[in-house]
């Protein structure tokens, strides 16, 4: 399949400064594509080119075959773009605001009045369609601004920190939303500084700090790739001295590198291997008569991943990136 | 939820001018449409166009009161004198028209001058404060009809005030003095006026990044194309008089070069003087006239009307003290005249009165001398800053030199190379993003 979305190279430089060092994406159709880094990793200025608002130092990006450089007026009708932080017109209502751009998306008035309708219905706002936008809670001001790059139904949306400053209810009804869009066959491009938060959400994940590109592909991929073994939490029955022989026997065993009791009576195992590896060590355990009631991988890891894949960069190339 | 989903946008198979025209209508429809939805919310607006009516009314009937009552005091003392004049009354009327004339032209001036660029000097900057303008430039909209459009719907309801005044202005047809071809010129300057300044506003809107110093900036350019531009042109005038004095040495020649009347172009108050001047009973007045000839090199004294000869019957020549004609020493003797072009030859309105001086003398101001170099300058200024406006808010059309190159070895349309395969074991040696990355790593630290 040709991707919807590539940049071969794509590099940005203020100044001296180097904020997006030579990044190479590929983006598939139908995908929610993860940018993950901390602050300052270069997302946004991606994501800026991207959407025709920088042009880049070096480099290209294609989308559905147009260059960011040259056909950037082709580029923005074939892209939805909800920046990190974006403000709101005052003296509009929240019909006004979508079909402002509607209008100027060209899109003809006896369309318009139907699709800020489907919009508003869309995102959840159909009741707020005579409020004032300056009125809605920074929840609804996010959805508004979700709806606002949905109205020339563009293939691809890029969406910066689109989570950012929500409560957990929100965030899970932009999920819902985000997924509802992704059924509708549109690809999504969507940067976090949080992996976990687009663990279940992204079909593929692009890690970035310092403008460059640290790893990218699924997420099992990645966490294969660079995790030399698993963190296992196991619950063992029985008292503390039948948890102190269960250590022992796991640290016997050739898949264990490290055992630790935890504070809360469970045993936290680092082992070297992939899950089969894992699978097989449980299955001796149990025949070793060790009456195992929970083993798992630890909840955190991927947040550790994350942390292990960033923090490997080098510290004083850090101050200098720009977000 | 059927609608939203579509292969491709409408429109995107359309190219070349056809669709770059459609931006462009769609930009300046849409953009003064969204505008002009929150200036004209609710009463606000119209409350206001009915108060400055009321204030303009007050100020024409305060001027109206004012000579009536000059008038009868002047005539009861006429009466006591004994003299009766029959053509007090007369002259006192075309008065009292000319004077509302020039009132109100000059309150309409300074309203334009400070609320043309007001509504536009914030129409950039504060997109970008309230950083809404990445969405607005998202869009395909053409940059120029975006800018257009702010411009339309600042400039409509300049216009709408502007236009407003027009019946209270008709007024002045009752005193007589005034024509309706004189009101069409005047409209012609507000009009121009609020065209030039409004782009300049948007223009310093466009260049700033806050509100706050646009408008400052734009207070200070309305201070120097008004006052500071008079200043210059006076200070010039003198220090160039004191050198041409020098230069004749013991001759006594009595020349006095003029500083370029291009310093003055964009001052609209040299514009209605020049209106005000011309439509003066007996054809001239002399505060405006005096300064326009002076600034313009009209030498009135000997030239005839301008529009005498396109059908406009010439009034009767006004005799006034004949001290008023000749007292600032602009006014060349026409024999010296001949011998020493001053100041003339740099100019090339200047040179189309030059043949006139040879025409039969006659009294009146010349018409149309200096207000429309001013209409044509503000309307040029105007154009060129709203195109540069629209250059500075697209972000990726500004006119800029090519840095980087697109690598034509690129790769696409085959998927990229897993940018690491090692995990990063040592904390020290971080994994490289890419080997193929161009950007060599001592590019990164400064």
């Amino acid at each position: 399949m040709t991707p919807v979305l590539q940049t071969r190279g794509l590099t940005r430089r203020y100044g001296r400064t180097t904020a997006v060092a030579g990044v190479d994406l590929d983006v598939a159709p139908g995908e929610i594509f993860g940018l993950v880094g901390p602050n300052g990793a270069g997302k946004t200025t991606t994501l800026r080119m991207l959407a025709t608002l920088l042009v880049p130092t070096a480099g290209d990006a294609r989308i559905m075959g147009h260059s960011v450089r040259r056909e950037p007026d082709e580029v923005r009708r074939l892209i939805g773009y909800m920046p990190d932080t974006f403000g709101v017109y005052d003296d509009m209502r929240v019909w006004e605001y979508l079909d402002f751009f509607a209008r100027c998306h060209g899109i003809p008035v006896s369309r318009r009045r139907r699709l800020v309708g489907d919009l508003l219905e869309l995102v959840d706002l159909a009741h707020k369609r005579d409020d004032y936008v300056e009125a809605l809670s920074r929840g609804m001001q996010q959805r508004l601004c979700l709806a606002h790059a949905l109205v020339h139904e563009p293939p691809l949306l890029l969406l910066d920190e689109p989570a950012s400053g929500l409560d957990p209810r929100a965030r899970v009804e932009l999920r819902e939303l985000l997924r509802e869009l992704r059924s509708m066959g549109k690809t999504i491009v969507i940067s976090s500084h949080i992996l976990p938060e687009l663990e279940e959400l992204c079909t593929a994940v692009a890690i970035i700090d310092h403008g460059r590109l640290l790893a990218s592909g699924r997420v099992d991929e990645i966490q294969g790739r660079f995790r030399r073994g698993t963190v296992a939490r196991a619950s063992v029955l029985g008292d503390a001295e039948a948890l102190a022989a269960a250590a022992r026997w796991f640290a016997e065993q050739p898949e264990a590198t490290g055992v630790e009791i935890l504070p809360d009576g469970r045993l936290e195992l680092a082992l070297r291997g992939d899950d089969d590896a894992a699978a097989a060590l449980l299955a001796r355990a149990v025949g070793a008569g060790l009456r195992v009631a929970a083993f798992a991988p630890a909840a955190s890891d991927l947040e550790e991943l994350f942390l292990q894949i960033t923090e490997a960069a080098p510290p004083d190339a850090r101050e200098e990136a720009v977000a | 939820m059927s609608t939203t989903i579509a292969p491709l946008p409408s429109g995107s198979g359309r190219r070349g001018p056809a669709r770059a025209l459609r931006a462009f209508a769609t930009g300046i429809s849409a953009v003064s449409v969204k505008e002009l939805r929150g200036r004209m919310r609710g009463r606000r607006a119209f409350v206001i166009v009915t108060i400055y009516l009321l204030l303009l009314s007050a100020f024409a009937f305060g001027i109206y009161a004012y000579l009536r009552q000059q008038a009868t005091i002047e005539a009861e003392s006429m009466f006591r004198d004994g003299v009766v004049n029959g053509t007090a009354e007369l002259a006192l009327s075309a008065d009292i028209g000319h004077a509302i004339f020039s009132g109100l032209l000059l309150v309409l001036t300074l309203m334009v001058l400070v609320l043309a660029p007001a509504f536009t000097t914030g129409a950039i900057s504060l997109e970008r404060e309230k950083q809404t303008i990445d969405l607005l430039v998202t869009t395909p909209l053409s940059t120029l009809g975006m800018v257009i459009g702010k411009l339309v719907s600042a400039l409509s309801y300049v216009f709408l005030l502007i236009l407003a005044s027009v019946p209270l202005m008709a007024i002045v047809f009752v005193f007589g003095g005034v024509g309706p071809e004189d009101l069409l010129r005047a409209y012609a300057v507000l009009f121009a006026t609020a065209f030039g300044m409004g782009a300049m506003g948007l223009f310093i809107s466009a260049l700033t990044r806050r509100t706050q110093t646009a408008t400052v900036i734009t207070l200070i350019v309305v201070l120097a194309i008004t006052l500071g531009s008079a200043a210059v042109h006076e200070f010039w005038t003198v220090l160039s008089t004191e050198t041409a004095k020098a230069q004749a040495g013991f001759i006594p020649v009595k020349r006095t070069d003029r500083a370029p009347v291009a310093i003055l172009w964009l001052n609209p108050f040299v514009g209605d003087m020049d209106l005000i001047c011309t439509t003066a009973p007996g054809g001239y007045d002399r505060d405006t006239c005096d300064y326009v000839a002076s600034v313009t090199g009209t030498p009135f004294f000997s030239t005839p009307r301008s529009d005498c000869s396109d059908g406009r019957p010439c009034e009767q020549p006004a005799f006034g003290d004949a001290g008023g004609f000749a007292k600032r020493g602009f006014a060349v003797e026409p024999a010296l005249a001949a011998e020493f072009p001053v100041g003339r030859g740099d100019e090339p309105v200047a040179d189309d009165v030059a043949p006139q001086q040879q025409a039969l003398p006659s009294f009146g101001f010349p018409r149309d001398t200096f207000w429309p170099q001013s209409a044509i300058a503000f309307v040029v200024v105007g154009i060129v800053l709203t195109l540069l406006s629209a250059q500075l808010v697209a972000p990726t059309r500004r006119l800029r030199l090519r840095r980087g190159t697109v690598p034509d070895g690129a790769a696409w349309g085959t998927p990229a190379s897993p940018p690491t395969s090692d995990p990063p074991t040592v904390p020290g040696g971080p994994p490289r993003a890419s080997a193929d990355a161009p950007e060599p790593t001592d590019e990164v630290t400064p």
